[in-house]
């Protein structure tokens, strides 16, 4: 059953609604824009984020501009979750045989097969897709926990016997994935990474403004209601899933490329925990936040080497572990998590409401919490 | 022909005997009722009108089709729109998102379209946002159209939803206690609504509804469930003054002279409107 819980979030009162209750009418209300100076504000700061992301890094060469194609890739992986996390209200846990699979299946047919890039990451997604399909259509006839223990245990089979396949592999040397031909320099291949999120974050935001997305919506909160309105709730599920194995199988993809070489103990457990923390620290349903959340998840290593201070401040705490750059996401995960979700459902999608209406030429309102929203249990029993 | 008609269907849950060879009718432009005291089963028949629940035996015929075996959504496409008790609406989006999620069969693209964004999906959508305000205006709900529907009155959530329960483009409406939450002079403005969605629409209502006078005003034909076997049909007068339905809504005291007294104060009572 699906426990529902109103949660009036804090400044949710002064939504839309309450317009209408307090007696001035919501269209009287003159709209809102913003002075020249607000747009010339507004139009600094989108330069100021178009530099971040599409100049900034290529000041940064090798390594570490592979780290930021790595956060954009991380983009693309946290959308995918999101599908299920946000849109279905199912988890995954074994998201990284997701990606895994979708790396592995690029590298092959990129090396082995001697096909181009292009098939390789054509086949990671189709293959992404696929798998999602089969594991779907078996084991979504049961929610909730019970699936993600089914994921769980699929995560650790594909760890232990998919990525153990010498052939698809490469045993453990790896599998190598050469970068594309017109891709090989790596900022060529950070722009190739960000024009394919743009694609993911385009086919996210039309399935959501179209029936499939509102069908997932109603059938997130009410099965039962969605299928009044003529939806067909496995198959929409199923195709959620589906949508959600296609999107992780191209990260994958991109991310064999990127580190030009794919090895089977990537692919652990733990990187599912990270994908799930960083889509709900993220804040579930936000296309914006995911992003941010899952670039900042994969470059904590990267900022902890960088700045050795930030690192001897974490290992001056009295009676801290070693924060090692691979356990960091690990340690600081769940801790942010424990904040996101008792403090702030929303996430960081929620904290940035607020700056995202600004920059769209609204008013800059810090109450600005997003529709007062019902609650599912995330994981629908 | 009628559009709804069940014939002797039984379900059990268990020991419970649900709904024991309940037959009943709904005919073309009918506004037919369906009364009897809590847990006679009301709900149950309509969720085995809609496909929630499979009947132990019966068949179910919608439109001279028999549509005992097909799911929920299949029984939407071919006409068949229900209410819920317990208000069946997406509580975290707005009114109009909720009319526009109910014209999912009307929005004639694939969603793989929709997903890739084709021009065509635009210009279908804007068609569902306007069909999704004519029928707010009917239903007299142009004024909260993007008001999230988590902290609407009661009374208006209950309009909200037939109003999405229009939008799938129903022929047959089944509202399971429309108005519950309404104080009397909204329950006679619901009567009127109904009579006028019949009348501009021409869909045939099925309702069960506990509000007495707003039966007798606006139903055709009542059907009175007890213990989920048929006590009583006929007219709304007939099945009112029933000697079983009276004694079924008060108990077996009612049939004693002595206390007819308290009876017809009752009764006086159902009437005051």
């Amino acid at each position: 059953m699906a426990t529902t819980v109103e949660r009036d979030r804090p400044g949710g009162d002064d939504r839309p609604g309450a317009a209408a209750a307090s007696g001035t009418e919501p269209g009287v209300r003159a709209r809102f824009t913003p002075s020249p100076l607000g747009w010339a504000a507004r139009g600094v700061a989108w330069v100021a984020l178009a530099w971040l992301v599409l100049v900034f890094p290529l000041s940064r060469e090798g390594f570490e501009l592979q780290r930021f194609s790595q956060a954009v890739i991380y983009g693309i992986i946290g959308l995918s979750l999101n599908v299920l996390l946000g849109y279905v209200g199912q988890i995954s846990l074994g998201h990284q045989a997701f990606v895994g699979i979708g790396a592995f299946t690029s590298a092959y047919i990129v090396t082995e097969q001697n096909l181009s890039f292009w098939a390789g990451v054509g086949a990671g997604v189709a293959v992404g897709g696929l798998q999602a399909l089969v594991l779907g259509g078996v084991s979504l006839r049961i929610t909730g926990l019970y699936f993600a223990l089914v994921t769980l245990s699929y995560g650790l089979v594909a760890e232990q016997n998919v990525f153990q396949i010498e052939e698809l592999t490469g045993g453990g040397q790896g599998q190598p994935a050469p970068k594309p031909s017109g891709f090989e320099s790596d900022w060529r291949y950070y722009y190739l990474c960000l024009a394919f999120l743009a694609i993911v974050l385009w086919v996210d935001w039309r399935m959501m403004r179209t029936k499939a997305g509102r069908a997932l919506l109603a059938l997130r909160e009410n099965p039962r209601v969605a299928s009044t309105f003529g939806i067909n709730v496995k198959v929409l599920t199923l195709l959620a899933f589906v949508v959600s194995g296609a999107f992780a199988g191209l990260g994958g993809a991109l991310l064999a490329h990127n580190d030009t070489f794919v090895s089977p103990e990537t692919w652990s457990f733990n990187l599912a925990l990270v994908f799930v923390i960083m889509t709900v620290v993220g804040g579930l349903r936000s296309r914006a936040g995911v992003v941010i959340g899952s670039a900042f998840f994969a470059l904590i290593g990267y900022l902890l080497q960088k700045f050795p201070a930030l690192q001897d401040g974490l290992n001056a705490i009295p009676g801290a572990p070693d924060l090692s750059r691979e356990i960091a996401p690990l340690v600081i995960g769940p801790i942010l998590l424990l904040v996101t979700l008792t403090l702030f459902p929303g996430g960081i999608g929620q904290q940035i409401r607020p700056i995202v209406g600004w920059l769209r030429g609204r008013r800059f309102d810090l109450r600005d919490r997003g529709p007062k929203e019902v609650q599912i249990t995330d994981v629908r029993a | 022909m009628s559009v709804l008609e069940t014939r002797s269907v039984s379900i059990r849950f268990g020991g419970v005997f649900a709904n024991t060879d309940v037959s009943l009718k709904v005919g073309e432009w009918e506004i037919v009722g369906i009364i009897g005291p809590n847990g006679a089963g009301k709900t149950t028949a309509f969720n085995i009108v809609t496909g929630f629940y499979r009947p132990n035996s019966g068949r179910v015929l919608f439109k001279g089709r028999d549509v005992t075996d097909l799911p929920v959504h299949q029984r939407t496409a071919l006409g068949m729109g229900r209410t819920f008790q317990n208000v069946g609406l997406v509580k975290g989006s707005t009114v109009r998102e909720n009319l526009v999620s109910a014209q999912y069969l009307e929005s004639d693209y694939s969603v793989l379209a929709g997903m890739l964004g084709s021009p065509r999906t635009f210009v279908a959508e804007r068609g569902l946002r306007r069909k999704a305000d004519a029928v707010a205006e009917l239903m007299g709900l142009g004024d909260i159209l993007d008001t999230q529907v988590v902290g609407l009155p009661y009374g208006v959530l209950k309009r909200v939803e037939i109003a999405t329960v229009l939008a799938t483009d129903p022929d047959l409406v089944l509202l399971d206690e429309p108005s519950s939450g309404m104080g009397p002079e909204e329950a006679h403005e619901l009567g009127d609504t109904l009579l006028e969605l019949r009348r501009e629409l021409g869909i045939s209502i099925a309702m069960i509804e506990h509000h007495v006078p707003l039966v007798v005003r606006v139903c055709d034909y009542v059907y009175c469930l007890n213990f989920g076997q048929m006590l009583a049909e006929g007219l709304p007068d007939e099945v009112r003054n029933h000697p079983q339905v009276v004694t079924a809504y008060l108990g077996e005291e009612a049939e004693n002279p002595e206390i007819a007294g308290a009876e017809k104060q009752l009764e006086s009572l159902l009437d005051s409107e």
